[in-house]
This record gives structure tokens, C-alpha cells and sequence, in this order.
């Protein structure tokens, strides 16, 4: 069977990539919020997985609204990041993990989830970030991806509940598995933010740094909580968080909180990553 | 779910009424992800926007670059963002635009940024 070596929740910011793409990483806006994923970067070579799971969601990059599925899992053998309406971005495209995504989709359906099955997609920033901040910017990357596009654009959003019983059919795919595979498990967005209406700009710090040891240690509170309190505590975008469910539910009660990192503000969001691992 | 969300303060979410009220906006907008939409944008702003049939006050939302109104009238800001990139202008300055605050009054007060000098 193949292995979860880790489960990591991080940010997708896309103000992260531009700052790559613009050379700031070293400026005194974004060096201290880099600095802090070194850590998280070193923990992956020396993990060396060979999978990446990457749980995100689409933000109008890739799906419109003339069809919005709750939630769209990739079997495509490349995705190429998309325009945002910048202009292309200079990283590689990345490779599918098509046999296991494809066993992944069996394994949802079997187990009632009714997911969109994604032969040709692009990725946006949702996945090309988290990507970035954890295995820099190689000339191709060292894992192939299995994405999971969870819809919190429109309402309604999937609930936390459902994204944690979505985990546990991931980590049943893992484990049922034949192949060897080191599989590391992204779950991604947040922190707190809020780009729309009157309370624009929203961030919530105290919330975040309780979410980054909660996620670890209980996150029982996080999967009962409903949309509408992710929203409150969090803001509207926010309660993308909800997919960090997805992650954490894939692994062990008991994990291991390796590494954490906050920062706050990455352009209008608060931001920070977890590296979790399976307690023995 | 939306009605107990409306009683969240200052903060819309992307309901079915504002996905039906901002369809046309966002439409357009997604458009501009394809670099032939973003010349005939810069080309003839106002000719791109009919040929995605917006209302009179939905163009004039546009070109102001109103950003508070496009929400109010259902944009969602993942799409409206691509307007912001061919402008350009900072997301940071669409964030003030809706708190109805001063750029950096914004970054000092809600986002927590140290006053420049």
C-alpha cells in the first residue's frame, strides 16, 4: 500500500506567487513570511514523497459559473497553470498522478461522494503556491499531483463535515492502494481574510494562531463548526479553510505538530502553514 | 444557509442571488483571462462590455472602476480581480475602495501594516 508521509496545511495567496515572479521574496514585506516556510521546504526533501495531494479550490480561474461542482477531482496526465489575466506564469506544468487519481475516484464513489472527473484542466493558484512554497521553484517537479477542486466561491459551500468525511475516503484510497507510493497530503487556503463588502480586510490573528495548533492537536471543534461560524471568525474567504479538513481527516487522531509558521498580513490575508505527521 | 449568513456585518456572500444578479459582470470578466479579450478591453472598454450585454448602470460600475458597486451588483472579486489586472491596480486599493477607507488607513487599521515614515 502506498503511505501518508504527511499531512501539510498551508495558504495559496496569490500575491505569494506574484512576489516570486516580481524578485521580492527578500523584501521586508514578504522576507518574513518566507523565511518561516524554509523549515517546511527542508522537511519535504528529506520526506521525498512521490505524491502530492493538493486540496484547493478554483478561483474563477478555471470554472465559471455556468458549472460549479461541489467538488472536481483530476485524472489528467498534465495540468498547465492557467492565465489569471497577468499573463502566463513561468513555472512548469505539473504531471498527474493519473492511475491513483483514477482509483481515488472509484474509491469516492463507492463511497456515495459524486465528484466532476477532470480529464483537461488547468490549475490556478490554488495549486501552482502551495506547490511553490514547499518545493521552490525546481525546472520540473519532483511529485505528481492528484488535485481536488472543493467549490467555497459560491454559496452554498460544501459543509466542514463533508470535507472531513472526503479525507477519510482519501486516506482509504492511500491505504488500498497497491502501489508503494510516499504520499503527502496538501490541505490549503486561509488564514483569515475578506476581500468583499464593507468589513474588507478582515483578519482575524488570534483565530489563525488558534486554528494552526487546533488543526494539530483538536480539530474536532473545526469539524463540527457550521459555514456560517468559519465565516464569522475567519471572513468570507476564510472559510476556505474548510479544506485543511480534508487533510487533517486523512490522518491519525494523534498526529505530530513538526513544524508551524504565521504571518500576518500577506497582501490582505493572514497566512501560515502546518507540517503534521502521524504519531507512531 | 443564507439568510443566517446575512447576519454576518459588512459581509455579502456569493449566494444564488448574486450569482443570478452578477452573472453578465462576471461573465465579462472571466473573459479576460484570455489575452485576445484583454486588447479589445484596452482597445474599447465600452464596446467589450456591451458585447457581454451589461446594463448601463453596470458599465458605468466598470469603467468608474467602482468596486464597492460591481459587488453591490453581484461581481464576485475572483472574477472582478481580472478588471484589476489589466489596469493594473492592487488589490490592497479594492479592499479600501469597499471599506470605504483610505488606502492607508486600510493597510494600518485592518490589515495591521505599520504607518509609512
Amino acid at each position: 500500500m502506498a503511505k501518508i508521509i504527511g499531512g501539510l496545511g498551508t495558504s495559496h495567496v496569490p500575491s505569494i506567487g506574484a512576489a516570486l515572479d516580481k524578485g521580492l521574496r527578500d523584501t521586508p514585506d514578504w522576507k518574513p513570511f518566507f523565511d518561516g516556510y524554509e523549515v517546511g521546504k527542508q522537511w519535504m526533501r528529506d520526506a521525498k514523497p512521490d505524491i502530492a495531494v493538493v486540496v484547493f479550490n478554483d478561483h474563477g480561474n478555471t470554472f465559471f459559473l455556468d458549472r460549479v461542482p461541489t467538488f472536481a477531482v483530476g485524472v489528467a496526465e498534465t495540468y498547465n497553470p492557467v492565465d489569471e489575466g497577468w499573463g502566463p506564469r513561468a513555472i512548469p506544468a505539473f504531471e498527474g498522478a493519473v492511475d491513483f487519481s483514477w482509483h481515488f475516484v472509484d474509491k469516492l464513489v463507492e463511497r456515495h461522494f459524486d465528484p466532476m472527473v477532470c480529464r483537461e484542466i488547468e490549475v490556478d493558484h490554488g495549486l501552482q503556491v502551495p506547490m511553490e512554497l514547499f518545493f521552490g521553484r525546481p525546472e520540473a517537479w519532483p511529485v505528481k499531483v492528484l488535485p481536488i477542486w472543493v467549490n467555497t466561491i459560491q454559496y452554498p459551500i460544501p459543509t466542514p463535515q463533508r470535507c472531513w468525511e472526503m479525507g477519510k475516503v482519501l486516506r482509504e484510497a492511500i491505504e488500498s492502494w497497491p502501489g508503494d507510493e510516499r504520499v503527502v497530503i496538501l490541505g490549503t487556503g486561509g488564514l483569515s481574510h475578506q476581500l468583499q463588502g464593507a468589513r474588507a480586510g478582515f483578519i482575524n490573528q488570534a483565530a489563525d494562531r488558534a486554528w494552526l495548533d487546533g488543526i494539530a492537536s483538536n480539530p474536532e471543534p473545526y469539524r463540527a463548526m457550521s459555514r456560517e461560524d468559519y465565516v464569522e471568525q475567519f471572513g468570507s474567504e476564510g472559510a476556505e479553510l474548510i479544506m485543511w479538513l480534508v487533510m487533517r481527516a486523512a490522518m491519525n487522531s494523534d498526529v505530530n505538530l513538526i513544524h508551524k509558521h504565521y504571518h500576518a498580513p500577506a497582501s490582505m490575508t493572514g497566512a501560515g502553514m502546518v507540517v503534521l505527521e502521524n504519531a507512531a | 444557509m443564507s439568510e443566517a449568513a446575512a447576519m454576518i456585518p459588512d459581509t455579502p456572500l456569493f449566494d444564488r442571488a448574486g450569482s443570478i444578479r452578477g452573472y453578465r459582470i462576471n461573465k465579462m470578466a472571466m473573459a479576460l483571462g484570455q489575452p485576445a479579450n484583454r486588447a479589445a478591453f484596452k482597445a474599447d472598454e465600452e464596446a467589450y462590455l456591451d458585447s457581454f450585454g451589461l446594463s448601463a448602470h453596470e458599465k458605468s460600475a466598470v469603467m468608474a472602476r467602482d468596486w464597492h458597486e460591481m459587488v453591490r451588483l453581484g461581481g464576485n472579486l475572483f472574477f472582478i480581480l481580472k478588471i484589476s489586472a489589466v489596469d493594473p491596480t492592487p488589490i490592497t486599493r479594492i479592499g479600501a475602495a469597499q471599506a470605504s477607507m483610505e488606502h492607508e488607513d486600510f493597510l494600518h487599521l485592518r490589515l495591521g501594516k505599520k504607518r509609512n515614515g
